[in-house]
């Protein structure tokens, strides 16, 4: 584990005991990337940062919960982290698809109705390149079709249900969702082979 | 028995893991995920290997308000925590995270009581709509040690405003508490007399979110006037967070 795992890891076992200064050391460390991640997938600041602030106070209620081993495999703070941002992200995305669907726009909204998905950059799919390459398994990701990590990036990035990404894609749901499965199924089997996540 | 199969499991977890599951399913899947160390053991590498995407986006700053806003709350908390573990009282009845329906409360009964018109309000619907507080403002105000004095609460869209004293106020050689409003572009505005104990409700002359919008920063002071022009002396400060 790296050093900064390690302090991460060590901050959230104080967090758990009731130590706000850790906690407030948890948010120095991690909020900006945490809000990126949130800010990618929701568009608008202020809808992101209402989803950071959950996550946060999430974070403090739930720092016991934290497991740094399950069933004998190592668990890192970072991605522990990630995972309550993007479950919170994705609450709020349901949240506003399902009010779009039924009710008239809040006005509250409306400021941050104006930042798209689509306006954001780089792009999901560039997103995807960048990461793999990072991560050296672009050559084993690139293996997949196009529209295969393209579906996946979209799913991920953006938090798009299977068919928002259909809609997006204009393709059909049933291939959309092949398409992710596959890609998923890819991408386990490429870090597997680098010996990062079994 | 379908969750027998470690495939399918996998694949659900998968899905779960990068939001695909649909509302139903992803329910019913953290169940699963509670009462399994298996399920559990998939979601969480699922959650690295995903996790692991997550590193081509780039970091963004968020406003400095985020965490004003995580600090009141999570402060607010951990008062509550240790006070009901230390002291029991009525505190032990809400644990630590009911402050903001507790206030809620006590604002709504206070607008039942001052103006039944107004009790059918979407505060009230935020209010009951499940493990989230209501939409809020809400200031954590302490002395110069930064010891926790004074809870101040108010529904966004309401106008009761609820004190409550945390930490032990002595009462002013002379003269009264008052709570005051910052605003972060305007002249400070008095919204009341602070309590010495206990706690109060107040009603406030318009909505929090048309008083509360801009304001920053709420403090206590020491007036020996009866409607003072200006603060006086500080003696409690704390910032103004919007719980949304």
């Amino acid at each position: 584990m790296n050093p900064d795992s390690a302090r991460l890891q060590e901050l959230l076992a104080l967090t758990a005991r009731g130590d706000h200064a850790a906690f407030a050391e948890v948010y120095d460390r991690t909020h900006a990337h945490l809000f990126g991640i949130a800010l990618r997938m929701l568009g608008g600041e202020h809808v992101a940062e209402d989803v950071l602030q959950e996550a946060f106070v999430s974070i403090w209620k739930a720092a016991a919960l934290y497991r740094s081993r399950i069933e004998g495999q190592e668990i890192q703070p970072m991605t522990w982290l990630i995972a309550i941002v993007r479950n919170k992200a994705l609450d709020a995305l349901r949240v506003r698809t399902r009010r779009k669907e039924t009710e008239l726009p809040d006005p509250d909204d409306s400021a941050d109705d104006g930042n798209t998905h689509a306006a954001i950059a780089p792009g999901a799919l560039e997103l995807l390149q960048q990461a793999t390459q990072a991560l050296q398994i672009q050559d084993c990701m690139n293996a997949l079709d196009g529209s295969h990590r393209q579906s996946l990036a979209l799913a991920y990035y953006q938090g798009l249900s299977h068919s928002e990404v259909a809609a997006q894609m204009g393709a059909p749901l049933g291939s959309v969702k092949a398409w992710i499965r596959r890609g998923l199924d890819k991408l386990k089997t490429c870090l597997a082979a680098q010996g990062a996540v079994p | 028995m379908r969750y027998a199969d470690p495939r399918l499991v996998d694949q659900l977890a998968a899905g779960y893991v990068l939001g695909t599951l649909a509302p139903h399913a992803r329910a019913r899947f953290e169940r699963l995920r509670r009462d399994r160390g298996d399920v559990d053991l998939a979601v969480a590498n699922w959650e690295a290997r995903l996790g692991r995407l997550a590193q081509s986006v780039a970091p963004v700053k968020p406003s400095p308000r985020v965490w004003r806003a995580i600090e009141a709350r999570t402060r607010a908390l951990a008062m509550l925590h240790a006070e009901s573990n230390g002291g029991g009282r009525w505190l032990n009845l809400v644990g630590t995270a009911l402050a903001g329906l507790v206030a809620g409360i006590a604002a709504s009964v206070a607008l039942f009581m001052l103006a039944p018109a107004l009790i059918v309000s979407t505060d009230q619907v935020a209010m009951h709509s499940g493990e989230r507080l209501p939409q809020s403002y809400v200031g954590l105000l302490t002395d110069a040690k930064g010891d926790g004095k004074l809870l101040v609460s108010s529904l966004r869209r309401g106008k009761v405003m609820t004190m409550k004293v945390i930490g032990p106020i002595a009462p002013p050689a002379s003269g009264h508490l008052v709570l005051w409003a910052v605003p972060a572009d305007g002249p400070a505005f008095a919204l009341g007399a602070a309590p010495l104990a206990g706690s109060t409700t107040s009603l406030l002359p318009d909505t929090s979110e048309k008083l509360l919008a801009t304001v920053r920063k709420l403090v206590v002071t020491v007036e020996t006037v009866e409607a003072p022009a200006a603060p006086g002396q500080v003696v409690f400060s704390g910032n103004c967070a919007k719980l949304w």
